[in-house]
């Protein structure tokens, strides 16, 4: 039998991660997967930009800083960006954390730059998301999509336009269209 | 990885570039293209960035920011006045992907996420360009203006404009540390 095997399109971790080859990840000590998410070709998650607050107590944080932590069975399409915001804070500047939760999909060629999102969103393709947007659970935010900077989403909302505006509700019955497992089995290795 | 094919094509061509020695230019930005690309100090280059000089040169101003995946130069042939190149002043912020194409563009401007600047345009000093927004070739954009939402643009009376060039040079001194700048591979 031969032993050569094909080298795919993605690289699986142990964790069940998916990262395709093309990907362009920077910083990747500063970047926490859940587990079982998909990240696609030409993503670009900014692992180094990191917090730069400079911490008064003395004692060090164990292990290394975290620029981007992402949960379980989430989706990067193509060409997105995932960025951590940065702000000008009482007089330094600093980037902070983007912490991305559960079944989050996040369309092609969109850019987060948001300081939080919740489980189970669904962001849109070409969508744009503002410096320190904070999402929360169950929101879709359809294609096209500016969200403003600071903006908070209420959980179950669908987003749409330039600005961003809440544009509708999830229904009861869409909420288990969220879930992400489904699409995390159909990644191949083709 | 010996079984990584290497591109049948010739490389692109590297263009003459006169960098200032205080300027952060990343590993992985792509600088490309025959005419001369001079880059002021203090400025931060993100990687994946291109800097495309081939059809006119490039001149970036000091203290700005170009993010990652943004295209600065004309993208196709230019007619008239755009042979000058493209000019970029001082303080200026250049988002994720936004397509830069302008021949002018004025001090302090930033042009968000996606916007897409036409072949010739001129922007004035401190504008704004919102995300995903398009200013049309040869448009003349003035002093101040906004550029947001679906065409619309107002004008900013705000009178900030010093402190906004001051936070810009904060987030530079920031991004100086952060991003391992590598400008030998590109003189």
């Amino acid at each position: 039998m031969s032993k050569k095997v094909a080298k795919g399109e993605y690289i699986e971790t142990d964790t069940g991660n998916k990262v395709s080859r093309r990907s362009q990840i920077i910083g990747t000590t500063n970047i926490i997967l859940g587990g079982k998410t998909v990240i696609q070709a030409e993503v670009i998650i900014r692992g180094d930009l990191l917090r730069t607050l400079s911490s008064s107590t003395g004692d060090k944080s164990s292990g290394n800083p975290v620029a981007v932590a992402i949960g379980r069975y989430c989706f990067f399409s193509r060409g997105c960006e995932l960025r951590p915001p940065g702000k000008l804070y009482r007089g330094s500047f600093s980037h902070y954390p983007l912490k991305i939760a559960d079944h989050v999909f996040v369309g092609p060629s969109s850019i987060i730059e948001a300081a939080l999102i919740g489980s189970h969103v669904s962001i849109g393709s070409n969508c744009v998301i503002g410096k320190f947007a904070i999402i929360k659970d169950y929101v879709r935010i359809l294609d096209g999509t500016v969200v403003p900077p600071n903006m908070v989403i209420p959980s179950f909302s669908v987003v749409g336009g330039r600005p961003g505006r809440v544009v509708g509700e999830v229904a009861e019955g869409e909420v288990d269209g969220f879930d992400l497992r489904e699409v995390y089995r159909g990644v191949g290795n083709s | 990885m010996s079984s990584k094919r290497q591109s049948m094509m010739p490389p692109p061509p590297k263009p003459p570039t006169s960098l200032s020695s205080t300027i952060t230019i990343a590993e992985h930005a792509s600088l490309i293209g025959t005419h001369l690309i001079a880059i002021g100090s203090n400025t931060v280059v993100h990687p994946r960035s291109k800097l495309n000089s081939t059809y006119a040169s490039i001149t970036i101003g000091n203290n700005c920011i170009i993010s990652e995946r943004s295209q600065i130069g004309l993208q196709g042939e230019p007619e008239g006045e755009e042979r000058d190149g493209i000019l970029i002043e001082n303080g200026v912020v250049v988002e994720v992907g936004a397509v830069v194409e302008a021949r002018h563009i004025g001090e302090g401007c930033v042009v968000e996420v996606n916007a897409r600047i036409g072949k010739g345009a001129v922007l004035g000093k401190h504008c704004k360009i919102g995300p995903l927004c398009e200013i049309a070739d040869g448009e003349v954009v003035p002093n101040f203006t906004v550029v947001f939402g679906n065409g619309m643009r107002r004008v900013d009376r705000s009178g900030i404009e010093d402190l906004k060039l001051k936070m810009v040079r904060r987030q530079v001194e920031i991004l100086r540390k952060l991003i391992p700048s590598k400008p030998d591979k590109f003189q």
